[in-house]
């Protein structure tokens, strides 16, 4: 039966009061009796282990890299354990939230789960012998059971979970050596696919409740308008349709069923407030931030070794220079955004919903509902995608409100227009490089301005002080391994009225294509070598000289290609790993097509092989659309890309024909793996059209030049 | 009006508007949660399912167009089907919202052309959109499924 239960344990520095709801068959299936429990993971009787993760499945794998370390640890087959998302308490929390973005998912909480697992092994292993009357340090926990090797007697876990569920945990639990981890580091099958292969309702947008009725939002396609009216007479006509109700931003269309809620919605008579940007464009915004990068803005400095301008002045040095620019882009998870909310007899929120962060959106929808969060049940499903898009809390609050105003169970949804059109989008960016070489063609130095809106200023809490850095809008430029000599990195902010959010990989995404473009095109001032130049630059650095080596060589970089084709590198930094890609392409109908990339990726060490790869392919596919067709166009200040039919996302005939990958353990501290891989694909690519074509590539996306 | 729909080799009956999207119908109705809502215009697949053997966009699909028609879901392919068998062993999903629409997408593929080229798969594909990037892994399972299908006696 489904209970709530309150337990307290303490545990070295890790001292909690954890109420851990154990719930009901609602989304996942769960142990018929549950005796012995710790923050992270519950034993049955029937001896599986069910594993609350603190992160957000949305694809990336975390979910499978948990019940490895989880089934490791303690010493059960991966078969054996359920993994569900946690409802928000303190030990699912890093820096006091919790969420998932940051590629964070394995590298931070392999330690946690790890020690939360030899925990509870040495307590069962501990009631385990006391049952037997022997000491427990000749007891293994072996697949799932304890074993006694000098009695031949052994016991499945289950059968002590009781016991062990009256036992103190140990504070330091031994951790067991590395050869005797059965899955970590090889390829297994993840835990999440078989109902997704069988189209079983694991998303959120497929959950339903008895008496639920659906509810389609009418937003403000102009960012952040306000209501002003709505005449909720031609909505009411259409069959199905119950109610019009007011919520933040706009209205909501309450319905029967989807289609019913759809059409209410289309004939929903609406009007939105004036903003003071109504006439915002997209030509606007990149002039605004082009002024940017004129001598007369005032940039606020991220980066200054050495005495640039002494190498600027230096007579003699020959200046290499580009300005570049990228868009707005969408992060367009494919399930559009959705939750149902439930609100119980006592009035307790049961809500539904793909997020990826717990405590801001159980907030948010308890400061929509006027109570303490407390009495939010927040159930995070599987989600269709993320990419930073659910990390925001930009859609629950009108969701709660409905569900109160209707007073029945409530599926409230988006249509994929606002999913585009609300904006929390990737920053546009723009940005002047310069280089000074000398005559034998060595940098002298770089100077890197960068000019746009502040992601920290549009997403942040509070807002960012005028006069402070937005490390994002200089990311990975700022802390750049390459030592070019005199290196200033600068940005100069020019806020625009439109949401923006983290998007996979975040200023990464825009800063590695801006420096490992410029890298490019200095080479080819300068007679180098792409993969010399970088050499040269990293020649201090063994770990990163390593990755460009690593796939340089794989990719066979130097040997002949087919008549037509060309290969370009990059190397991008991010999240604590190091990567390299080579991209092999060629044109067709004046575009690039990728025949090959090869990724030479440096995370520190690996839990599942395969899903890194698996994230490799993934960001390097991403990435790739992003460089060929992905823009949100702006104009009367609403998004003019609404939907899939303009905004371009890559199909499979245009996807690289063969991805290789080349995992690097170099025993570094574990760095992230679902967002360094995005990056270097597309400068990779445009630097394999420069050597193809000696054309640069200085603005994203590619769709809109033709080269010959 | 009232609807008798050939969902699955069984018949299904209830009222609904005839401009309904067959989605909506599957969705909401008749408790088929595969087929999934992407974008309400027929450009993304995630809503793919068989009409009279045929991939078909079921977000624009009207129920009045396919009154009399065979409708095919992928619960009709009971999880055991040599291309869902194909699809865990090459790993195929990350966020998994698209792979239904993916799957069907692929089994109409193979059953019109048993035997297709790298080619016929890329292209075959393109009408279902994957944002997490598992197209490498969408075109390896397809060609592996390609050597497991039933092949149909007397062509």
């Amino acid at each position: 039966m489904v209970t709530r239960r309150t337990f307290m344990f303490s545990s070295g520095a890790l001292a909690v009061a954890v109420a851990l709801p154990l719930r009901g068959a609602d989304l996942a299936g769960v142990a018929a009796a549950t005796d012995f429990v710790t923050a992270y993971l519950e034993v049955g009787r029937d001896g599986r282990v069910r594993l609350h993760s603190p992160t957000t499945e949305m694809g990336q794998g975390t979910h499978t890299g948990h019940a490895v370390i989880i089934a490791d640890e303690l010493g059960v087959d991966l078969e054996q354990v359920t993994v569900v998302t946690a409802e928000p308490a303190d030990p699912f929390r890093r820096n006091g939230q919790m969420g998932s973005g940051g590629s964070w998912g394995v590298r931070y909480w392999y330690e946690p789960l790890r020690k939360a697992a030899a925990q509870a092994r040495e307590t069962l292993l501990a009631a385990a012998a006391a049952q037997w009357a022997v000491p427990a340090d000749e007891l293994r926990l072996e697949r799932g059971r304890i074993v006694h090797a000098e009695s031949s007697r052994s016991i499945g876990i289950g059968a002590v979970a009781a016991a062990a569920g009256n036992l103190p945990m140990p504070e330091n639990p031994r951790l067991r050596p590395r050869s005797e981890l059965r899955y970590t580091g090889r390829t297994v099958p993840r835990v999440d696919l078989g109902p997704k292969v069988r189209g079983e309702p694991v998303f959120a947008s497929d959950m339903a409740r008895p008496g639920m009725v659906f509810a389609c939002a009418c937003l403000s396609p102009v960012f952040g308008a306000e209501l002003h009216d709505f005449d909720r007479q031609p909505a009411l006509g259409v069959p199905g349709v119950l109610d019009v109700v007011p919520v933040p931003g706009g209205a909501a269309v309450v319905a029967s069923d989807t289609w019913a809620a759809l059409r209410g919605a289309e004939s929903l008579s609406i009007r939105f407030k004036p903003t003071p940007h109504d006439g915002l464009d997209s030509d606007t915004i990149s002039r605004q931030m082009r002024a940017g990068l004129e001598p007369e803005a005032q940039p606020i400095q991220a980066r200054g070794d050495g005495d640039w301008s002494a190498v600027e002045r230096a007579a003699g040095g020959r200046v290499v220079e580009a300005v570049y620019e990228v868009p707005y882009l969408c992060h367009a998870p494919m399930e559009p955004w959705n939750c149902t909310v439930e609100i119980d007899a006592g009035g307790t929120l049961h809500i539904w919903a793909p997020v990826q962060t717990q405590d801001r959106n159980r907030n948010a929808a308890a400061a929509a509902a006027g109570v303490p969060p407390e009495k939010v049940r927040l159930h995070t499903t599987l989600l269709g995608g993320g990419f930073g898009r659910r990390l925001g809390s930009d859609g629950i609050a009108a969701a709660v409100v409905v569900a109160r105003a209707v007073k029945r169970p409530v599926k409230f949804f988006w249509r994929r227009e606002d999913e585009f059109g609300q904006g929390w989008y990737r920053p546009a960016q723009v940005a002047r490089l310069r280089a000074v070489l000398d005559a034998e063609g060595r940098v002298l130095g770089l100077h890197v301005r960068t000019a746009g809106p502040s992601l920290a200023n549009s997403f942040g809490a509070q807002g960012l002080p005028a006069g402070q850095l937005d490390g994002s809008s200089v990311q990975t430029i700022r802390e750049s391994r390459y030592r070019p000599g005199a290196f200033h990195v600068e940005w100069a902010r020019v806020d625009q009225p439109v949401p923006m959010a983290p998007w996979r990989s975040v200023g990464a995404t825009q800063n590695g294509y801006f420096l490992e473009s410029f890298i490019d095109e200095v080479a080819l001032a300068a007679g180098r070598d792409p993969w010399q130049l970088r050499r040269e630059l990293l020649a201090h650095d063994a770990r990163a000289l390593n990755v460009i080596d690593t796939a340089a060589r794989a990719a066979g970089w130097g040997e002949p290609l087919p008549k037509g084709r060309a290969r370009g590198m990059a190397f991008v930094e991010s999240y604590g790993s190091l990567c390299a890609e080579v991209a092999e392409v060629s044109l067709r109908d004046g575009r690039p097509y990728v025949h090959r990339v090869v990724c030479a990726l440096d995370c520190g060490s690996v839990v599942l092989p395969d899903g890194v790869k698996s994230q490799v392919e993934g960001g390097i596919v991403q990435g790739l659309s992003a460089a060929l067709g992905e823009a949100v166009r702006i104009a009367d200040g609403r998004a003019q890309d609404r939907n899939f039919d303009t905004y371009e996302i890559l199909r499979m005939s245009a996807a690289p024909e063969r991805i290789e990958t080349v995992i690097i353990e170099s025993g570094e501290p574990m760095g992230g793996v679902g967002e360094p891989p995005l990056p270097p694909i597309a400068p990779a690519v445009v630097n394999a059209v420069l050597a193809l074509t000696g054309r640069p590539t200085r603005s994203l996306p590619i769709s809109q030049h033709r080269y010959a | 009006m009232q609807f008798k729909l050939k969902v699955n080799g069984e018949s299904r009956s209830f009222e609904a508007d005839p401009e309904m999207p067959l989605l909506w119908a599957l969705r909401d109705f008749l408790d088929l949660k595969g087929a999934k809502y992407g974008c309400g215009i027929g450009a993304c697949g995630a809503c793919t399912v068989h009409v009279n053997g045929r991939p078909m966009r079921s977000c624009v699909v009207p129920l009045e167009a396919v009154a009399t028609a065979e409708i095919r879901t992928i619960e009709a392919l009971g999880g055991d089907h040599p291309v869902q068998r194909a699809w865990l062993e090459e790993q195929v999903p990350q966020c998994g919202y698209c792979q239904t629409g993916q799957i069907m997408q692929a089994v109409a593929l193979l059953e019109q052309s048993p035997e297709p080229t790298r080619e016929d798969v890329r292209r075959g594909m393109d009408a279902v959109l994957c944002r997490c990037g598992t197209y490498p892994r969408i075109e390896a399972a397809v060609l592996r499924a390609a050597k497991s299908m039933p092949r149909k006696s007397g062509g």
